[in-house]
């Protein structure tokens, strides 16, 4: 067996990978701890800045919040869980876009249910805007 | 008997070494794997309480994060930014490629800071979502 293997060296000659294996695990090391697997769940309120004819001709759906919390539509406080169903209601062409206007003082987090909420009742767009006061 | 036996595993180390094909192939498998997996995302290095959401799906993984902390402070990439760097952030970041952005917004934030991120990134990223928990 050896002896035979001495006499045909193209048998026998074998490269020696033990860099490339090294090499390979080092690039795999670097691979495996650079990898980070972001996994966020969210809500896209989508919104296109050019406004189209619909939502010119009548006002957006419009929801306020205000720096204590209220959430208000059309001059009344309305809870969380009633603002998917004034969506569902509304007319289509003002499902379209919905704004959501926020005080300054107002929290992100009712910002987001609200939108939230609307996205349920079947919103297609919301723009969220600030308030300047 | 006992030479024969000697011969032979002296026989094995010097010309039958373990055969590292399958092995290589195995590695290079989970190298593609890894490399095919990388996103390279740079997190926004803080840790907010997100809102909750009924209607949230999974988000693009693929996408610039910003983090709006509890004290109204905007965060990408492990450090503080102010609100007109955020345009030039995001082109950097998405690289001709149309990224999209991720908002990670602490519930007690200010939302009207948030609406002014939120306006600032629509100005080049081609869709904006803000981060909430699971829905349960």
């Amino acid at each position: 067996m050896k002896r035979r293997a001495h006499s045909l060296p193209s048998d026998q000659a074998e490269i020696n990978v033990s860099p490339l294996i090294d090499m390979v695990f080092i690039l795999l090391i670097f691979f495996i701890v650079a990898t980070s697997f972001v996994n966020e769940v969210g809500i896209t309120p989508k919104y296109k800045d050019s406004a189209s004819p619909t939502t010119e001709n009548k006002p957006p759906l419009t929801f306020r919040l205000s720096a204590s919390g209220q959430i208000l539509q059309n001059g009344s406080v309305i809870g969380i869980e009633e603002v998917a169903p004034i969506v569902r209601t509304s007319h289509s062409d003002s499902k379209a876009s919905i704004l959501v206007q926020v005080s300054p003082g107002s929290k992100a987090g009712l910002a987001t249910e609200v939108m939230d909420q609307a996205l349920l009742g079947g919103a297609k767009a919301i723009k969220l805007s600030p308030l300047l006061q | 008997m006992r030479l024969y036996g000697r011969s032979k595993s002296l026989d094995d180390e010097q010309d039958g070494s373990i055969n590292v094909s399958p092995l290589i192939d195995v590695v290079f498998i989970l190298l593609i794997f890894f490399i095919v997996s990388a996103t390279f995302v740079s997190l926004p290095g803080v840790e907010v309480v997100r809102p909750d959401a009924q209607t949230a799906d999974s988000l693009k993984r693929n996408s610039i994060l910003f983090a709006l902390s509890a004290e109204d402070k905007i965060f990408h990439g492990g450090e503080e930014v102010q609100l007109p760097e955020i345009p030039r952030l995001i082109e950097l970041g998405s690289k001709d490629r149309n990224k999209p952005v991720v908002i990670q917004t602490d519930q007690w934030a200010d939302a009207t800071l948030l609406a002014k991120i939120i306006a600032e990134a629509r100005k080049i990223a081609p869709s904006v979502s803000i981060a909430t928990r699971k829905p349960r």
